[in-house]
């Protein structure tokens, strides 16, 4: 179809009025896509935490077993020499750990006290 | 032997420019000047004005007749400049519309439209603002204008250089000297022509609302606007597409972070060497049997006007809105929905400001100067629809 506007003051009072409604009406159309943005964040949001790799399992180990003992024997010999084993146990986590272990150390060589009489 | 060597002169003379130097030719010359005393001394756009000033100055210096063979005619208009020369196939860069949509190239690689997409209802002031191109079209065609060169005429008052260009040269080349001059002496003179007209439509307590901050604009956001916003304009505007195809990839560019030195070229290099070559073609486009008529007289006053209104029909287009909205939003910033960015913008903010300290204005009035873009790319491209011109 030719739309053909008239080269008349009417017709530029015609194309003004068509061509400034028509824009109202884009514009909001674009005011309302834009509107709907905020959705994308909440789409974009939850496709990251599908596709988040989860966080590793961590593995106990038993340090009961003969071989793990004799494995750590073997590695603190070579770091500091002959030595006896005085204690193992399984690690506890947290900062208490080497303060505990340490204390367990240090009171393996304790003399007895005797008191004088 | 005296009359010969005047005559042997007198011929020599004729060879050059000097003998076919015009009244109109001083007058265009002292207009260029005056472009660049404007750009140096008062800062008026002069990343433009310097270009356009002296490629005007050269343009009007004339040269030797065309029927001296191998001349080379400096004057007139550029479309009808002999092949060859720098200006011409600058102009040609204009007049195929390759120049205007690598403008708008670096334009939008160094354009955030985080406010536009933050407050979308704010981009109604973006149409509301293009009243003026309307007035001026109508009365374009009132004082005896064609309606293709009313409709150039009146896309001065959308304020957006590359636009106005695109849409002068496909309805009315002819015109391209004083439309883009008005165009872009207007943008800068906005300081001075909108706030009188923001200030005695708005009352002090409007001027003084202030507004909460907008919502943060995330990245996929930003990234998705460009490719919606092309997708959504070359279905429904294919004539401005050009131009909004453009501005959207300079954006996505920008936003998407990983091509940084391709949105540093188009908003660097790349935007300075077009504007070199954008100046010097309008301002050769500036001869003075062309632009020193009537006619240029009357688009310079219809520009202004159309900036006049467009202002006056932002803010009143703000205030329309207030009477819907619970949330008043600060009218000043409806004037701000023409296009020029970020002068519109910068111009509400300062205003709001003298009239409390305490408002900061400027990221809620560009949400409405973006929109402005739009709005002369949507106004411009039903235009070109409308008048049947592809």
């Amino acid at each position: 179809m030719d739309i053909t506007v008239p080269d008349t003051v009417n017709g530029a009072i015609m194309l003004s009025i068509i061509d400034f409604f028509l824009s109202f009406i884009v514009i909001s159309f674009i005011g309302l896509v834009l509107s709907a943005f905020p959705l994308m964040n909440r789409t974009w949001k939850k496709t990251a935490e599908q596709i988040e790799q989860p966080a590793p399992k961590q593995v106990e180990v038993d340090m009961t077993a003969e071989d793990h003992i004799a494995a750590i024997s073997a590695a603190v010999t070579a770091m500091i020499g002959a030595h006896r084993i005085v204690h193992i146990e399984t690690a506890q986590h947290g900062p208490g750990w080497t303060v505990g272990g340490r204390a367990a150390h240090h009171s393996s060589h304790a003399v007895p006290h005797h008191t004088r009489h | 032997m005296l009359d010969q060597l005047i005559a042997f002169f007198n011929a020599l003379l004729s060879q050059t420019g000097a003998a076919h130097f015009a009244l109109g030719n001083m007058v265009m010359i002292t207009i260029g000047c005056i472009m660049i005393y404007l750009a140096i001394a008062k800062h008026y756009e002069p990343l433009l004005l310097v270009g356009i000033g002296f490629a005007c100055i050269v343009a009007n210096v004339p040269g030797p007749p065309d029927d001296i063979p191998g001349s080379h005619a400096v004057s007139a208009l550029l479309y009808e400049v002999k092949e060859g020369g720098l200006f011409h196939y600058a102009y040609q860069g204009v007049a195929k519309l390759i120049i205007p949509p690598l403008i708008f190239l670096g334009v939008g690689a160094m354009t955030d439209f985080g406010p536009m997409i933050a407050n979308p209802k704010l981009v109604i002031l973006g149409a509301g603002a293009h009243l003026g191109i309307f007035v001026a079209l109508i009365l374009a065609k009132v004082l005896g204008f064609t309606l293709n060169e009313a409709g150039a005429i009146g896309i001065i008052g959308g304020a957006d250089g590359p636009m106005a260009i695109f849409v002068t040269v496909k309805l009315a080349p002819h015109l391209l000297g004083p439309i883009s001059v008005a165009a872009y002496s207007y943008m800068a003179l906005m300081p001075m022509i909108q706030p009188p007209i923001m200030r005695a439509l708005t009352t002090k307590a409007e001027r003084q609302i202030g507004m909460a901050q907008v919502r943060k604009v995330s990245k996929i956001e930003k990234i998705a606007f460009p490719v919606i916003i092309a997708v959504i304009v070359n279905m429904f505007f294919p004539p401005v597409a050009p131009l909004i195809t453009m501005l959207m990839l300079g954006n996505l560019l920008k936003e998407v972070g990983v091509t940084e030195r391709l949105a540093k070229t188009a908003a660097g290099g790349l935007m300075n060497v077009i504007i070199i070559i954008l100046t010097v073609a309008i301002g050769g486009t500036m001869g003075a049997d062309k632009f020193l008529t009537f006619k240029t007289v009357e688009i310079v006053i219809l520009g202004l006007i159309a900036f006049m209104f467009g202002t006056a029909s932002g803010v009143v287009t703000a205030k329309i809105m207030n009477l819907f909205l619970t949330v008043k939003i600060n009218p000043l910033i409806g004037s701000a929905g023409i296009a020029s960015v970020p002068i519109a913008a910068r111009v509400s903010h300062v205003v709001a400001h003298e009239e409390n300290p305490n408002n900061y204005l400027i990221y809620h009035a560009m949400g409405p100067n973006l929109a402005g873009v739009f709005g002369t790319a949507i106004s411009g491209g039903i235009m070109l629809a409308l008048l049947g011109v592809n």
